[in-house]
């Protein structure tokens, strides 16, 4: 034993101040226990609980042995008190990063509390965004029986009864938007019947709904989790869902417009970055005029995407949404100066010309009559100007989404025959796969691995056909695609009338002759993260500076573009737009989901003929039974699925904010207590009971769950079909005083919580049998053996014999076979209608990490360990560190508090010991 | 310090501002579903259509947990915005909430004496489960009542008195010892008085100890010495705690000490620990052979094992087999009346026999067992007995096993072992151990002076075991250790810091709030016949004299609030703060007015 009035820790060195006297690390009971205790005595208690309410394990019982007190009664007023207590400050949903012991003694420990995204002052716990949610999950404080929502109050008796929102991070596919749409967002409101509200979150990115959900390549759908299983939602097809109920509803958009700024902007170019930037702005109130070159507005929309993807009159509405707040679009209006408009008024510019300029094949020929570029095709299509190609063989040169379009184009028109000429094999094919195997059902042939190396003509200068280069395919170049290389002195020739040349697209500068900075490839110069060129009112964004991209990126870029110009014009700091969580893991989130159902993927809707001949659109909408059938595939990866529905319900402003951050501070204080708990053993790690497997074997915490007066279904029934059991069947010693699992210890208080359970259900149902199949009763408490003795008189049946496995009958009973030690020991089966694990306590390992690796030791059963349990309980190895409650070992409520007590008598006595120099804290009566 | 005494009188009881009898008063009534402990069986809803009309009631409501944070905060905000002068609150015993409910009306700046605790779970739901109807009529009469004493109620202030920083642990046994190094380091003053001449109790008689295999020897007198360098602790051996006067805060206990300068001192403390431990249960003549040769209890043999330096020898003959027959003088086994399970005899009997292995591994030992109770980690030494060759038989209470003397002096055990289907076995073994329990203390002298109840088992009762586990219902008097009931050594450590920590809780702010729920004596009413002063079981009841005036004074900080007194006054001049006679009588009246 150290000598207990050892002043080695030098009562000389200079004190600090310090901001707490004592930081106790989770307020379980013991926690509590030792904060309200310590608070009594006068020190000043920093209390870090990491769920968003104390109270721990206890609070979630029903009743509690052998008084068979409502766990609620007992745990409430000490829960309040301790919140309320004057000397302790209770941060909730916070953790303790990290605990370091500096030279005088004394500790300073990095404590994180967590974003709640709710703001605790002004949360009144109404409950209102619990309401409106829309994401489900399973809820571990029901141990798992009921879903709760992502906004939500962690259980009803919660103190504080604050809201915690339960961000997990950014789901995969929102965050795999270059958009920046919450594509989880609007699946959860569409699964939730709130299809109007799913428009307008993705109208508050983009005005281009109804473009999105047609003509988006879906990178969303790529990265979904679902992927994995059986397959990805269909979640473009869910937004092109709630635009089309938008507009066939006949709703506005809800959007007013806003109050003028008084700031003018000028956007050069009508494409996706464009038209999304001066809907942004002028949400802002920016007065905002686009220039258009064309005769129509909506840049590659409108004049290269073919309208069998996406009808004119989709983007035609789109626009309206911009048009409606007031934003000017004049077409045939090209802008050669944009600097220049400043003279007219306009505060700042942006430049969003796109990329409109084919790219040429670079070989002979190419001058024929007859070769055309395919942005010139496409366009020309859509503006309804005459191309001959009718009857004609036309081979398309590239294997892009433009090539697929070109092609499909060119059979719709009566072509005689469509050839793709890729250079490369169909793998590396860079047109988005769909794309490519659709155009092939509709009757585009692929010659692959050929490249052009001559235009051959005809007598009438136009062509006769294209002489190819075979390829062959070599090692991966930089970019991961296979290089290819020339087949030396072969020639291929495919007969042609009409060659299409789709191998790139750049951006058309020309008309700013030099006015606005251009690079070395022809694109725009400016600064990627700002958008601001050389010309400081002048900004530049999309394809027309990043080179041919796709339409959400365009998107992107004209949020970024916008949040800039706005940033500029008001002298604030550029920064990032996109604030997005990190992703989460999508193992991790596999993992979390205890079961699937698997449901199949919904058909793609596509309706392709052979041969297409008109341009109508080829992709069938999502009936509404699809619709909700999908979205109900949703496994809320992510968990808030940021779909803004609480904070529109929140009645009060401000008090929900999906941005708000965690925030670290480093606190010094006096004395650490570890009360950090115990986990319960995960009942799957005995496969042979069956839990997780059968739905009629549950842990004796779902049980107490079914018991308590918050109980999710108001009565005890079994999981699988809701039956009332009539024969319940416990096993003891679940993970606990077996070897197997690795755990000797035997786990405390299982028989005695068990006994209870016991007891409460010959209440609950007065029919049902109950039989405990048990090693040893252990009962040893104040008045526990007696409690037993009641349960036995009350009917209870108690079989000595270890369990050895459960079968499921095909009506969802189980089988037990079990050794009947008292009977003869013969192996005997029973049938149960529900079976309870009665699982175990395994070391929370968390209280470890608050301390640099091996600092605080731990037994050989990994809690905390106590060197000198017998003369100084609650004090581990580290002076200064006390542990309280079951951190150092199972132990039932009652001998936690009694813990806890003690523990706070041993800081105590370390305070006085060495501090005494510091100022007296002034006593706050309780 | 002295004693101090805040008296206590009539004048200080606030009247009302226009306080006179029927005036309206504004109560707020909220009655409880207790997430169904109330409401399965009470018709919550029309308990609240009942009380709703009566002209003082201002607000009423039901709420799933009144007792929440979130049914807190309602309950302040009704107050304030109504300006509740009173409030009612139907729920459970009074014992569970009186604290909490008076916190929300506090807070909501509400004097929280206005407020009455009617308890419509205990009192009716649970004990009317089978009588829905009937029961919903009792809990509106009882919330009517409450309504009847709230209309009735006055504001009070709590007493305020200083309290004494030093704490008397009767008991220097480990916990005792214990305790007052843990005060002591918390700076309290504290005096320890032990009954025997010399302090360590049971632990100072043990060798090893589970789990840890720490000599008790040794721990004893390590914490001697450590008391020892503490001169703020003071011992007293061969004394005893005779009397025992004043109030929480300050109490005045009387110490006959033995020895030189015999008599009795006085000392005033603020806290008093009980830890007077355990007696060991003694078999009674012939229970499984006891006073037969070679039948031990467990703190006999463990005695003998202790001491041995080499393999076992009882009386000069080697011990080749020892049989242990537990729970004797527990659970009821063979007959006897103590029903509770003693807690630390089956890891004390594992260890001993792992000891007794450690001697000489070709000793058989038979465990003649219940239920082996080797909770958490004391578990692995009973793998490690079975490893070492211990070998275990479960028998059944209903046929203990029998201790018999054969012809040949040799002792037989016949037990029916449950692990091997029933078959019965003899066994002719060299000792019997009996695995005897703890029983509680034959004190009753101090029991007479403390007044701390006891529980059916005999050990000292807490409050609760898991909100006040140290406390007693006297105020400040603590307990630790196996006086409150069976445990282990470190456990008896950890339950001593506990109360350290209570009295520490208690004594270091300086002062401390008592309940100003006291009896009053109208000066004016008083005839001075001295008939209350034979009521007060607590002597806080005095005659005194103003002038020509002679009158009784009743002291606060003694009155204990029994109303003994009260009812006892012929003139009816006493009356009790909480428990007016107006408040009993508008109780009676609203109570009998309802209408279902």
């Amino acid at each position: 034993m150290t000598d207990m009035t050892d002043m080695a820790v030098a009562r000389d060195a200079a004190p600090t101040s310090l901001d707490y006297d004592v930081l106790v690390v989770g307020a379980g009971i013991g926690g509590m226990e030792s904060a309200l205790k310590l608070g009594d005595m006068g020190y000043k208690v920093l209390l870090v609980e990491k769920e968003a309410s104390v109270g721990g394990k206890m609070i979630l019982l029903s009743k509690v042995f052998p008084t068979l007190d409502c766990a609620s009664c007992i745990s409430t007023p000490k829960m309040a008190s301790t919140i309320h207590h004057a000397n302790i400050t209770p941060w909730t949903y916070s953790q303790v990063d990290k605990i370091r012991r500096a030279a005088d003694g004394t500790f300073t420990a990095t404590v994180t509390q967590k974003a709640r995204y709710v703001d605790i002052d002004s949360c009144t716990g109404c409950q209102k965004c619990e309401m409106a949610c829309t994401v489900a999950v399973p809820d571990q404080f029901n141990a798992d029986l009921v879903a709760r929502r992502a906004a939500h109050l962690t259980f009803p008796q919660a103190v504080p009864k604050k809201a915690v929102i339960d961000r997990g991070g950014s789901s995969p596919c929102s965050f795999a938007c270059p958009a920046g749409i919450q594509a989880h967002g609007y699946v959860s409101l569409i699964r939730s019947g709130l299809d109007e509200e799913a428009f307008r979150l993705v109208l508050d990115a983009t005005p281009l709904v109804g473009t999105l959900g047609r003509a988006c390549y879906a990178p969303c759908e790529g990265e979904c989790t679902r992927g994995s299983l059986e397959g990805t939602l269909p979640i473009r097809r869910l937004k092109r869902f709630a635009s089309d109920k938008h507009d066939a509803s006949g709703n506005d958009n809800g959007l007013a417009r806003p109050e003028s700024n008084g700031k003018r902007v000028a956007v050069v170019g009508s494409g996706p970055t464009g038209l999304t930037a001066a809907f942004q702005l002028a949400k802002l109130g920016y007065g905002v005029k686009v220039f258009e070159a064309a005769p129509v507005a909506g840049g590659f929309l409108r004049l290269g995407i073919p309208s069998y993807r996406l009808p004119e009159a989709v983007v035609e509405r789109d626009i309206e949404n911009v048009t409606g707040l007031g934003v000017e679009i004049a077409v045939n209006s090209m802008v050669s100066d944009p600097a220049a408009l400043k003279a007219d008024g306009f505060d700042a510019v942006l430049v969003a010309t796109g990329t409109h300029r084919d790219s040429g094949l670079g070989v002979p020929g190419e001058d024929r009559l007859g070769v055309m570029g395919a942005t010139a095709f496409l366009r020309k299509i859509k503006l309804g100007q005459p191309v001959d190609v009718k009857g004609k063989r036309v081979v398309v040169v590239g294997g892009g989404n433009v090539a697929m379009d070109s092609a499909r184009v060119a059979r719709r028109l009566g072509a005689a025959s469509v050839t793709v000429a890729y250079r490369r094999s169909r793998e590396e094919m860079p047109a988005h796969h769909v794309e490519s195997v659709d155009a092939e059902k509709e009757g585009v042939e692929f010659r692959l691995l050929l490249a052009p190396a001559e235009i051959l003509g005809n007598a009438q200068g136009g062509v006769a056909g294209l002489r190819c280069t075979e390829m062959r395919l070599g090692a991966p170049d930089a970019s991961g695609r296979k290089s290819v290389e020339p087949v030396p002195g072969s020639s291929v020739t495919i007969d042609a009338d009409v060659v299409i040349a789709a191998i790139g697209m750049a951006p058309d500068t020309s008309m700013f002759g030099g006015r606005v900075p251009v690079e070395k490839n022809g694109r725009l110069s400016s600064n990627k993260a700002t958008c601001q060129t050389g010309v400081e009112h002048v900004f530049a964004a999309g394809d027309a500076v990043n080179g041919p991209t796709d339409i959400t990126r365009a998107v992107g870029e004209g949020r970024k573009a916008a949040h800039q110009i706005d940033a500029w014009l008001n002298g604030r700091e550029f920064d990032n737009w996109d604030d997005r969580l990190p992703v989460v893991d999508k193992q991790a989130v596999l993992a979390r989901q205890k079961a699937f159902t698997l449901s199949a993927p919904t058909p793609d809707g596509m309706q392709l003929e052979p041969a297409p001949t008109d341009f109508h659109e080829i992709e069938a909408p999502l009936t509404e039974a699809e619709a909700r059938r999908s979205s109900g595939r949703c496994i809320d990866c992510a968990v808030c699925s940021e779909c803004g529905e609480c904070v529109a319900a929140c009645p009060v402003d401000g008090c929900i904010d999906l941005r708000s951050t965690a925030k670290t501070s480093d606190l010094k204080v006096g004395a650490v207590v570890v009360s950090t708990g115990f986990k319960l053993f995960p009942a799957d790690l005995k496969p042979q009971y069956g839990f997780g497997k059968y739905q009629n074997v549950i842990t004796a915490m779902q049980m107490d769950r079914l018991l308590a007066p918050t109980r999710p279904f108001n009565t005890v029934l079994r999981p699988g079909d809701g039956k009332v059991p009539d024969r319940i069947a416990y096993v003891l010693c679940t993970g606990s005083r077996d070897k197997q699992v690795d755990n000797p210890l035997c786990s405390r208080f299982c028989c005695m919580y068990s006994i209870k359970q016991n007891q409460l259900i010959m209440g609950a149902l007065p029919l049902a049998d109950v039989t405990v199949h048990y090693m040893d009763i252990r009962a040893p408490g104040k008045r526990y053996d007696e409690f037993y003795e009641q349960a036995k008189a009350m009917g209870a049946n108690y079989v000595k014999g270890r369990v050895a496995d459960i079968t499921e009958k095909p009506d969802g009973n189980l089988l037990l076979k079990f050794e009947d030690i008292e009977n003869g020991g013969a192996i005997t089966e029973a049938e149960y209608d529900l079976v309870v694990l009665a699982v175990g306590v395994q070391p929370n390992r968390d209280a470890e990490e608050l301390f640099e690796v091996g600092e605080l030791q731990l037994d050989e059963w990994h809690y905390v360990n106590e060197p000198e349990e017998d003369m100084n309980p609650g004090q581990t190895n580290i002076p200064g560190v006390y542990v309280a409650g079951a951190a150092s070992g199972a132990k039932d409520i009652a001998d936690s508090i009694v813990h806890a007590g003690a523990a706070a008598a041993q800081v105590a006595a370390h305070l006085e010991r060495t501090r005494p120099a510091l100022p007296k804290i002034e006593m706050v009566p309780a | 310090m002295s004693e101090q005494v805040v008296p206590v009188d009539a004048q200080q009881v606030f009247p009302r501002e226009e306080g006179e009898a029927g005036a309206q008063r504004r109560i707020g009534v909220y009655v409880c579903h207790c997430g169904g402990n109330i409401s399965d069986y009470v018709d919550v809803e029309r308990v609240v259509q009942g009380i709703q009309d009566n002209g003082d009631v201002v607000v009423a409501k039901t709420t799933m947990f009144a007792c929440s944070e979130a049914s807190q905060q309602d309950m302040e905000a009704d107050i304030k915005a109504n300006g509740l002068d009173g409030l009612v609150v139907a729920s459970c015993s009074p014992k569970l909430h009186t604290y909490t409910f008076r916190g929300v009306a506090s807070r909501a700046g509400l004097n929280p004496y206005e407020y009455t605790q009617v308890n419509i779970r205990e009192q009716c739901s649970w004990v009317h489960t089978d009588d829905r109807e009937g029961a919903t009529h009792k809990a509106t009469a009882l919330v009517a009542a409450g309504i009847g004493r709230t209309r009735n109620t006055v504001p009070l202030e709590p007493m305020v008195v200083d309290t004494t920083p030093h704490t008397l642990v009767i008991g220097g046994g480990i916990a005792g010892l214990r305790a007052a190094i843990g005060l002591a380091d918390v700076g309290l003053k504290v005096t320890v008085v032990e009954r025997e001449v010399a302090v360590g109790g049971w632990v100072k008689t043990l060798g090893k100890m589970y789990p840890h295999g720490k000599d008790g020897r040794v721990l004893i007198d390590t914490l001697v010495s450590e008391v020892k360098k503490r001169p703020s602790i003071t011992v007293l051996t061969g004394a005893e705690v005779v009397g025992k006067a004043g109030s929480f805060g300050n109490y005045r206990m009387s110490i006959r000490v033995g020895g030189e300068g015999a008599g009795t001192i006085e000392i005033l403390v603020g806290s008093v620990v009980v830890a007077t431990g355990f007696d060991n249960y003694t078999p009674g003549d012939g229970e499984f052979g006891f006073g037969s040769e070679g039948v031990l209890t467990l703190t006999q043999f463990k005695e003998m094992v202790d001491a041995a330096k080499g393999p076992l020898a009882w009386k000069g003959r080697p011990v080749r087999s020892v049989a242990y027959i537990y729970c004797v003088g527990s659970r009821n086994t063979g007959g006897c009346s103590n029903a509770y399970c003693s807690r630390f005899c089956c890891a004390s009997t594992v260890q001993t026999a792992v000891q007794v292995s450690g001697l000489d591994p070709s000793v058989r030992q038979f465990h003649l067992y219940r239920d082996m109770r080797t909770y958490g980690k004391f578990e692995p030494l009973y793998t490690e007995a079975r490893d070492a060759g211990s070998v275990f038989l479960k028998f059944d209470n209903d046929e203990p096993p029998t201790v018999a003397m054969g012809a040949n002096r040799k002792l037989t055990v016949t037990v029916r072992d449950l692990l091997t289907e029933r078959t019965e076995l003899a066994l002719p073994v060299d000792l019997v151990v009996l695995v005897t329990g703890m029983i509680p203390r034959a004190n009753q002298d101090l029991v007479d002076v403390l007044k701390v109840p006891k529980g059916g088992d005999g050990f000292f009762n807490e409050i609760h075991p898991k909100l006040r586990p140290v406390e007693t219902t006297v105020d400040g008097v603590l307990i630790a250790g196996a006086c409150q009931g069976p445990k282990t050594s470190a456990e008896a450590v950890t339950q001593a810091l506990a109360a350290v920590t209570q009295s520490a809780a208690i004594l270091k702010k300086g002062y401390t709030e008592m309940e100003p729920l006291v009896a009053v004596v109208d000066a004016d009413a008083c005839t001075a016949c001295g008939d209350c002063l034979t009521t007060c079981p607590y002597e806080a009841i005095k005659m005194t004299e103003e002038g020509e005036r002679r009158f009784a004074v009743i002291d606060a900080a003694s009155c204990k609030g029994c109303g003994g007194c009260v009812s006892y006054c012929p003139e009816n001049a006493i009356d009790l703060l909480g428990y007016t006679d107006d408040e009993i009588s508008g109780v009676i009246a609203d109570m009998i007015e309802v209408r279902v």
